[in-house]
Order: structure tokens, then C-alpha cells, then sequence
């Protein structure tokens, strides 16, 4: 990330507790607007949002809150947001290159001692980057990638010895691991087909999804109740519960609202499911609904684009392209989609704020009900 | 918005307001939450925001308010098993929906409006759990009286009289029992007979003479269930049985539930099934009593669960077993009922996933006997249950059920 054009954060969706996004005291802001203070202002890396709260960490290892939880801290290398906890991972108290995994109370505003606090070894093996850092993937997956983060009991969670996890993806009764091979696991609770294992079964051990075996995959996020995954080549699958639409499947709840978008002609994909704005065809032709997909579905981005990153809020799913375009689509109703408006959709929708400003978006992260996205603007050629 | 600060915040225009503010504590101070260190905290205080706004009179940023309380709560319930919720998470729930139906009614007293709060309501009733003294019932009373008392002079008594349909009965197969066994019937027996010969050998039988004299018995009739509940939300399944694929749940109004999927040559199976109608519409429970055999369990009155069974002609339930003891009666219509002994499990192939381990992959009047060959050597007991019998499945005593006529029964779960 270092060698392009800084870039800025901007943020869409609920704000109800204040959160940083936008101009105003607005409930929910519908369209991108840059982030005012604390975010604004400080070289952001990373961004993590829970539902009332949302934490930003710079560079320099300033951690700063906003919204229903406040509070500033130093020394802060990874951030972790949820209601139950915020966990930090904060330099060592020592010289060592170790580091220390902190939970804290959200409404402790950092002040006091945190809830609990686990020392984490800095990894001897060779693959580490420069400077001695482990560079397993962000919170709540610890350096070591030996164990994960979770926000209930117990806090800190092992994972078995053979898994060589990348990144770890927690939704609201599921996880989702991916290997240093590109493979997906899942495990966790079932009952809306987001283990896409092709039954409503839980799991209790990550298992592998057969499915995508032999397809090497770059990226994955959970969303509440749904599972996304990018390949290494630039495709989308996706799974789980589709109740607003947000696995970009046709479903019910949009389409007797009237509101399931009957088609931008240039945003058809071919060899998709032949969405009807229309509930159930009066010529007897049952309309294709899907409410559950419990085994990884192949999405086509319009325009034939290429996934590079993906984030998912609870019921919203957010992609970032290779050219820089951030598509978003599912749950609308606190403009979460960034498309101006409260629609739901049900189909990849471009947010057009970027393209207008010429703005390419590099990184994308949903907090349950919003969206932030980092962009740079475009080179000029 | 301006307001005029002397003004009382919560004056109002019309009757109902009076009414519904009448059942509210009067002011803020007096609505305790009483919730649980369960519900994050952020939750409470976004709640506490609303109760404010709503004393304040500030009706719209109430709404919006109580919007993502509903909204966030809603989440909850959905995650994890339904009996893993926390009742604190659906008290919320139910806190949401108070306000946000009172904030409609506010705002305005027509139909629509009224009918919108009421649905509210209902969903508070159906996913949230008590709050303030079950005030919920008492809101829901309220405007369901009001919504009935603008409507009656405009409309005539209800069009349809589908009682008198009787054209689909052609379709209708009335099984051939004449090699089948049937469940021995006795007329009142005494609770020790009862628990004797059949409650402890867990052993099926009808009972005559024990519910015929329900007041249900003569007053339940489509125009009557329409008038007493046609304009609340009832959760209906749609689709001939719950192992079909296309099987889905959905929620309606007593009366879109009737006119889609009892008269008019309904297009798919719809039916009203396993809701707990009578804690819904304290009205119609007026009209049922409790069995005496109900107390010969280990559970107290209050845990004896009380559903509704209502539909078409042609409701399937397939074969399945409960965990409790069941006593079904029949009010409208007849049920042909098979029932295997839990005995007999394996010759009835459960589906072996958690889900449905507790139902059978047989269809019992169509069974493939190629894939399931044990299934045609499994002995059991049939009968027609008819208006005023009252049949006793023992727990985990498996049965299926179909409906041979327009039906309604009422089930009572005990243990």
C-alpha cells in the first residue's frame, strides 16, 4: 500500500451513535462523505466497526475511537471492534518483538485496565516480513496465527495445529478461515447455509468447503448470516442467507416491495438467475427465490470486472475491483450501500460517488451497518 | 418541527391516542426496562433515547429511533436457536415495537395507520416477549376494537360464504379404513382410567363427551374467526408439507390467509399451523378450556402450550413425533390421523439430520416402498377425528395428519 498516491477513508451507512461519518450529526448518511475527526486527520490503516462504535488505526500506531465508545490510545498495531469487546494488539511491554493482545470494555473509553490481556510470542519460523513482524492477517486472527479473538467466552480460541491460517472471519454464529493455500474452512452455526457446506448442519471443527477445493482464493469475509470468498483470479463466490438480497440473488422480501431493481441493461450479467421484478409470473412460471444458498454460488460482477477485496456488514455485501470500482449491494435501509438512497438490492450495483470523482477505491471495510472505503485518486494517464 | 414548549408534548387529536396513552406509564421515569446486563449497553441506551424522544413528543425521531432498536433486535433473534434467545433480546423487541406503534397512532387515526400499528403490534407479540404487564395485548385489543368499529358500517357482513363451498370435495380421498386399526374411543373417563390404561402405556385413544360442549364447538365459524381476528398477523405456511423444498413460512392477516388460501380456489397449500393463537387474542380463548387429563402431568397450568391448527381441506402435517404429550381437538372439520408407535422408529426412517431427525422421510399415503421396505410391515392406529373428539397422542408417539374438510383444531402440549 505504500507506493501509490495517498488516499483518503470516506464512510456511508448508520451513524446513530456518531461514528465519524460525514458532515453532520445525521442518523445515517447515504451517500460517501470523508471522515470527519478522529478519523480524519490521521494516516488510517486500519478501520474496524461494530454496530455503535468504530475504530481507527493509523500508522503510527495511534488508536483512536469513535461513536458510542470513545478513546485514544498509542502503541496500537491492530484494532479489533465489536459490542461485547474492543481487542488490541499493542507493541510489548518489553524490548522483545512480541506483542500483547488487550480486551477491553467498549465504555471504558481505554482509561483503567483492560479486561484481560494475553502475551503473544512473536513467531520465530522464516516467512515473517521485515523487521522480525509475524504477518498472519488482521484481528480477530492473532499474529501467531495459531488462534483467534472472539467476543464471547472463551475470549481467546486456538486454532487446531495443522491449520496454516491467513485471515479468520467472524460472522454472528459462524467463522470462516483461509489457508496458506487458498483454502476455505468454515464452521460455527449453520441454520442459514453461511458454512456452505450444502446443508443447514452445524459444524463444530472448521471443515474445508469441498466445493471450492482446487480454487485458490485470495480473500474472505463474513457477513451475518453470509459468506463471501474471492479467488486469486478475481471471482466472486458467495453463500449463505439472502433474506435482502445481499448474496446478489433474487429474493422475495425486494420483489414484493417492489423494490428488487429490474435490471440496469448494462448491469445484466449473462448466465445468472433471470431476475422478475414481478412476484410469482401470472403465467405460472414459479420466479427463481432464493432465501438460503447453502454452497458457494459463482457471482458475476457487471462488466466482466475482477474482485480484489471484499467486506461484508450484517446483511450487506461490500467488492472492490482491480480498476477500482466498489460495488455494493444487500441491505439498504441506512444507506449503508452508498447510493444515495435506502434501497435494498439484490443484484451488484456500482457506487458511483468514486467513479465521479474519479477516485479509485483500494480497500474496503463494513462495520454491521455501514461501509468505509479508502481511495486514492486515479493516476493521471 | 416547532413546538410550542408549554403545550403537554403528548397532547394528541383523537380517541385512540387517549386511549393507548391511557395504557403507557404516564411518564418516562415510570417505563422501567428491567433489562438484563445481557443487552449491550449501547442497545439500552439507544432505547432510553427513544423512551425520551417519545415522553418529549418528538414523534418522528422517535420513530427513526425505535426503527434501529428494532432493527438491531431483530438481528438477535435471528441468531443462534430460537430457544437460545435471550428474553431480554425480545423484550426489546417488544419495547420497539410499543413505541413505534404508538408513535403511528399519534401521528394519525385512519385505517391504514391503525391497521400498519396493529401489525406492529402483532410482530411484538409474535417475536418479542412480555413487557409492562403484557401491555402489548392490551395496545393490540385497543386498535383491533377501533379498526373493527370503522369498518363495520362501510362493509356488509363478510362476502364469502365458504362454508357452503362444497365442490372441492370431489378431490378429497377419504381413506379406505376398512383393513386399518382404529384408535379405541371411550366417552368421558375418569383421570384415573385415563391415566391408567393409557397415559403411563402411553397408549393412543379418542375422547368423546369431553370438549363437544366447548362454546367453540358452536360459535367457530369462518365469518366468526374473521370477526374476532381477521385483521391480525398470523404466521402461515406455505406449501403442501415442511419437507418440501418450496416450503416456506410467511406472516399475514387472518383474513389475506382466509381469501388466498381457503376460498377462492387457492393456487397453493397454506396453513395456520402450531401458533399459539389464544395468547395472541385473549378473545378466542374464551371460547376453549383446558382438558382436566392436561393436569395429570408434571407441569404447571401455565406451561401447557396451546396451539392453533387452521386451514384448508388438504394440510398435511407429515409423519412426526413431539416431546410432549399432546391432546388434539377438533373443532371444524375432520382429520384422517395414522399414529406408529415410537417402537416402531426405525421401520419409519427418520431423517437423520438435526433438523428433522424428528420427522419421517416416508409419506405416509404414498410411501416408496422401494426405498423404504420396513415402512409396509410397521403396524398402527387410524381414525377420522371429528367436531367435538379429542384425541390423545402420547409423547413422541408418532403421527400424521390430513385434513379431510375446511379444519381447525386446537392442540394442548403437556408433559
Amino acid at each position: 500500500m505504500a507506493e501509490e498516491l495517498p488516499g483518503a477513508w470516506f464512510g456511508f451507512g448508520f451513524c446513530g451513535f456518531g461514528q465519524a461519518l460525514g458532515s453532520g450529526r445525521a442518523r445515517r448518511v447515504l451517500s460517501p462523505e470523508p471522515l470527519r475527526a478522529p478519523g480524519a486527520g490521521l494516516d488510517v490503516y486500519r478501520v474496524s466497526a461494530s454496530w455503535s462504535y468504530t475504530a481507527f488505526v493509523s500508522r503510527g500506531g495511534r488508536l483512536e475511537l469513535a461513536g458510542a465508545a470513545g478513546g485514544a490510545a498509542g502503541g496500537c498495531r491492530d484494532a479489533w471492534a465489536s459490542e461485547a469487546l474492543l481487542v488490541l494488539l499493542r507493541a510489548g511491554p518489553g524490548p522483545e518483538p512480541g506483542a500483547e493482545l488487550q480486551a477491553w470494555a467498549p465504555g471504558s473509553a481505554l482509561r483503567g485496565e483492560p479486561l484481560w490481556v494475553h502475551t503473544v510470542e512473536a513467531e520465530a519460523e522464516g516467512d515473517d516480513g521485515p523487521g522480525g513482524k509475524p504477518q498472519a492477517g488482521p484481528l480477530p486472527l492473532l499474529p501467531c496465527a495459531r488462534a483467534y479473538v472472539s467476543p464471547r467466552p472463551p475470549f481467546y480460541r486456538p486454532l487446531a495445529p495443522g491449520l496454516r491460517a491467513r485471515r479468520l472471519e467472524l460472522g454472528a454464529e459462524h467463522a470462516l478461515l483461509l489457508d496458506e493455500a487458498g483454502q476455505v474452512f468454515s464452521w460455527g452455526g449453520g441454520r442459514h447455509g453461511q458454512l456452505g457446506h450444502g446443508t443447514l448442519e452445524a459444524e463444530l471443527e472448521p471443515r474445508p468447503l469441498e466445493a471450492l477445493q482446487g480454487l485458490p482464493m485470495a480473500e474472505v469475509a463474513a457477513g451475518g448470516w453470509h459468506s463471501v470468498s474471492v479467488s486469486e483470479t478475481g471471482d466472486v463466490y458467495i453463500w449463505g442467507w439472502n433474506e435482502s438480497g445481499q448474496l446478489a440473488l433474487p429474493t422475495r422480501s425486494l420483489a414484493e416491495d417492489g423494490k428488487t431493481v429490474a435490471g440496469e441493461a448494462a448491469g445484466l450479467h449473462e448466465g445468472g438467475p433471470d431476475v422478475k421484478s414481478t412476484a410469482g409470473g401470472e403465467d405460472g412460471a414459479p420466479t427463481p427465490f432464493i432465501a438460503v444458498q447453502p454452497f458457494p454460488a459463482l457471482l458475476d460482477l457487471p462488466r466482466g470486472s475482477e474482485a480484489v477485496k471484499a467486506s461484508c456488514g450484517s446483511r450487506h455485501t461490500a467488492v472492490v475491483t482491480r480498476t477500482g470500482e466498489l460495488y455494493t449491494w444487500g441491505w439498504g435501509k441506512y444507506g449503508q450501500l452508498g447510493h444515495k438512497d435506502t434501497s435494498s438490492w439484490d443484484r451488484p450495483c456500482r457506487v458511483e460517488y468514486f467513479v465521479e470523482r474519479q477516485l479509485q477505491v483500494r480497500a474496503v471495510s463494513c462495520g454491521p451497518w455501514n461501509t468505509y472505503a479508502y481511495a486514492v485518486e486515479q493516476e493521471k494517464s | 418541527m416547532a413546538e410550542d414548549i408549554n403545550r403537554d408534548p403528548l397532547a394528541g387529536a383523537g380517541a385512540l391516542w387517549e386511549a393507548l396513552l391511557a395504557l403507557l406509564p404516564r411518564t418516562k421515569e415510570e417505563l422501567k426496562l428491567d433489562l438484563s446486563e445481557k443487552v449491550e449497553r449501547s442497545v439500552v441506551m439507544l432505547l432510553q433515547e427513544a423512551t425520551e424522544l417519545f415522553y418529549g413528543g418528538r414523534r418522528n425521531e422517535c420513530l427513526q429511533t425505535s426503527e434501529a432498536v428494532l432493527d438491531y433486535s431483530w438481528e438477535k433473534l435471528n441468531t443462534g436457536p430460537w430457544q437460545d434467545v435471550d428474553k431480554d433480546w425480545r423484550r426489546v423487541y417488544a419495547f420497539g415495537c410499543l413505541l413505534k406503534a404508538a408513535c403511528l397512532c399519534e401521528a394519525s387515526e385512519d385505517a391504514t395507520t391503525v391497521a400498519a400499528a396493529l401489525k406492529v403490534c402483532d410482530m411484538g407479540l409474535l417475536m418479542g416477549a412480555a413487557i409492562l404487564g403484557d401491555i402489548l395485548i392490551k395496545v393490540a385489543a385497543i386498535l383491533q376494537t377501533h379498526l373493527l368499529s370503522r369498518k363495520r358500517p362501510a362493509q356488509g357482513p363478510t362476502q364469502e360464504q365458504p362454508s357452503t363451498k362444497k365442490a372441492r370435495n370431489e378431490h378429497v380421498s377419504i381413506p379406505d379404513m376398512k383393513s386399518e386399526r382404529t384408535v379405541p374411543r371411550l366417552h368421558c373417563p375418569s383421570l384415573q382410567y385415563f391415566r391408567k390404561h393409557f397415559l403411563v402405556p402411553e397408549r393412543p385413544v379418542i375422547l368423546e363427551g369431553v370438549a363437544d360442549h366447548w362454546p367453540c364447538m358452536k360459535k367457530w365459524s369462518l365469518e366468526y374467526i374473521q370477526e374476532v381476528a381477521g385483521c391480525r398477523t398470523v404466521p402461515v405456511e406455505v406449501g403442501s408439507r415442511y419437507t418440501d423444498e418450496e416450503w416456506s413460512q410467511t406472516l399475514m392477516t387472518v383474513n389475506e390467509f382466509i381469501s388466498k388460501y381457503i376460498v377462492d380456489e387457492p393456487r397453493d397449500v397454506g396453513y395456520l399451523a402450531q401458533h399459539q393463537l389464544f395468547d395472541q387474542i385473549p378473545e378466542l380463548k374464551q371460547d376453549i378450556s383446558i382438558p382436566d387429563y392436561c393436569c395429570l402431568g408434571d407441569g404447571e397450568e401455565d406451561e401447557i402450550t396451546i396451539n392453533a391448527w387452521f386451514g384448508p381441506q388438504g394440510t398435511v402435517s407429515p409423519l412426526h413425533q413431539d416431546p410432549q404429550q399432546n391432546l388434539l381437538v377438533q373443532v371444524i372439520g375432520r382429520k384422517y390421523i395414522r399414529l406408529y408407535s415410537p417402537q416402531e422408529s426405525e421401520a419409519l426412517y427418520p431423517h437423520d439430520t438435526h433438523l428433522l431427525h424428528n420427522t419421517s422421510q416416508v409419506d405416509v399415503e404414498h410411501p416408496d416402498l422401494e426405498k423404504f421396505p420396513q415402512f409396509a410391515e410397521a403396524p398402527f392406529l387410524s381414525c377420522i377425528l371429528s367436531p367435538g373428539e379429542v384425541l390423545f397422542i402420547p409423547v413422541k408417539y408418532w403421527h400424521y395428519v390430513r385434513a379431510l374438510d375446511l379444519s381447525f383444531s386446537v392442540s394442548f402440549w403437556w408433559s
